[in-house]
């Protein structure tokens, strides 16, 4: 029996929630994110940027009505890395399933 | 939310419950299909009362749709400026709505130039092809419902003459628009509430 390794970048807690958001809409406020994870605007601003390091997000800061606004987007290599983090958790959870 | 290690059931977990609260963010306040619902249900039922008692104010009645446009416009302004993110579905439904109202747009214009019998039919098909996909897309009952009959009332069109006509648009704004959008606007409501 093989299990596939989990992606450490996913395999975190307020990353893999930012992620789960992510990939459920075309893209989303810091904000949004912030209230939906109910994380504190330093910890989550430092998950963004290892996401967006590791080439899963793509950060957009721009001016609305004079305020800064940082946008989110989950980027295709983002996409896919999360497909396969969830095949590896599969893979976890049912050991005797194909493949 | 600090937790670094997780457990493949949490990390499961985790993922259900962020796409449902994904998910479930998106509400429409219904304020677009109430006011589209009021102007085409007044035009059709304004221009049913010139025909049945003979008089003319003027300027054709239908012109309000353009009026109506402005305020359209300033709402999706507004919301764009507001939103905290966009969702696919919500993509996916201004396309399809541009395109009806593309669509009614030509088929004015074809009106107008060719002057063709029954269009009125053409205009109740349409009503009901982007009223039924939102509703199914969002599976909202009212809507479906609501597209199904723009279609039952396409086919009754095709045998009454146009005075007759119009009232069944008037009844189509009502089933597919105002109708459901009061229920949608009761329903956001509710839930701003909770």
């Amino acid at each position: 029996m093989e299990f596939k390794e989990l992606d450490p970048i996913l395999h975190s807690q307020l990353r893999l929630a930012v992620v789960s958001l992510l990939i459920s809409v075309r893209e989303a406020e810091f904000t949004f994110l912030k209230e939906k994870t109910n994380s504190t605007a330093g910890n989550l601003s430092v998950q963004i940027n290892k996401l967006k390091d590791a080439g899963y997000l793509d950060v957009t800061k721009q001016f609305n009505n004079n305020y800064p606004q940082t946008i989110c987007k989950i980027t295709k290599k983002g996409i896919e890395a999360f497909e396969e983090y969830v095949k590896a958790l599969q893979s976890y959870m049912n050991p005797n399933g194909s493949e | 939310m600090q937790k670094d290690t997780m457990n493949e059931s949490e990390s499961l977990k985790l993922i259900t419950e962020m796409i449902g609260k994904a998910k479930s963010s998106y509400h429409s306040s219904g304020t677009g299909a109430i006011m589209w619902g009021i102007v085409i249900f007044f035009c059709s039922i304004f221009d049913f009362l010139e025909m049945q008692f003979h008089f003319y104010i003027g300027f054709d009645i239908w012109w309000l749709m353009w009026v109506a446009l402005i305020p359209q416009l300033v709402m999706v302004f507004k919301n764009s400026k507001n939103k905290k993110f966009v969702s696919y579905e919500e993509t996916t439904m201004s396309y399809v709505w541009s395109a009806f109202g593309a669509s009614i747009l030509m088929l004015m214009f074809f009106n107008g130039y060719y002057r063709p019998s029954h269009s009125e039919s053409l205009f109740l098909m349409l009503f009901g092809l982007p009223t039924f996909i939102t509703g199914g897309m969002f599976r909202f009952k009212p809507m479906i419902v609501g597209g199904m009959i723009c279609w039952v009332l396409f086919a009754v069109s095709l045998y009454t003459e146009l005075k007759i006509n119009l009232l069944l648009m008037a009844l189509a704004a009502l089933s597919a628009w105002l109708i459901p959008g009061i229920i949608l606007r009761k329903k956001c409501k509710t839930e701003a509430q909770q």
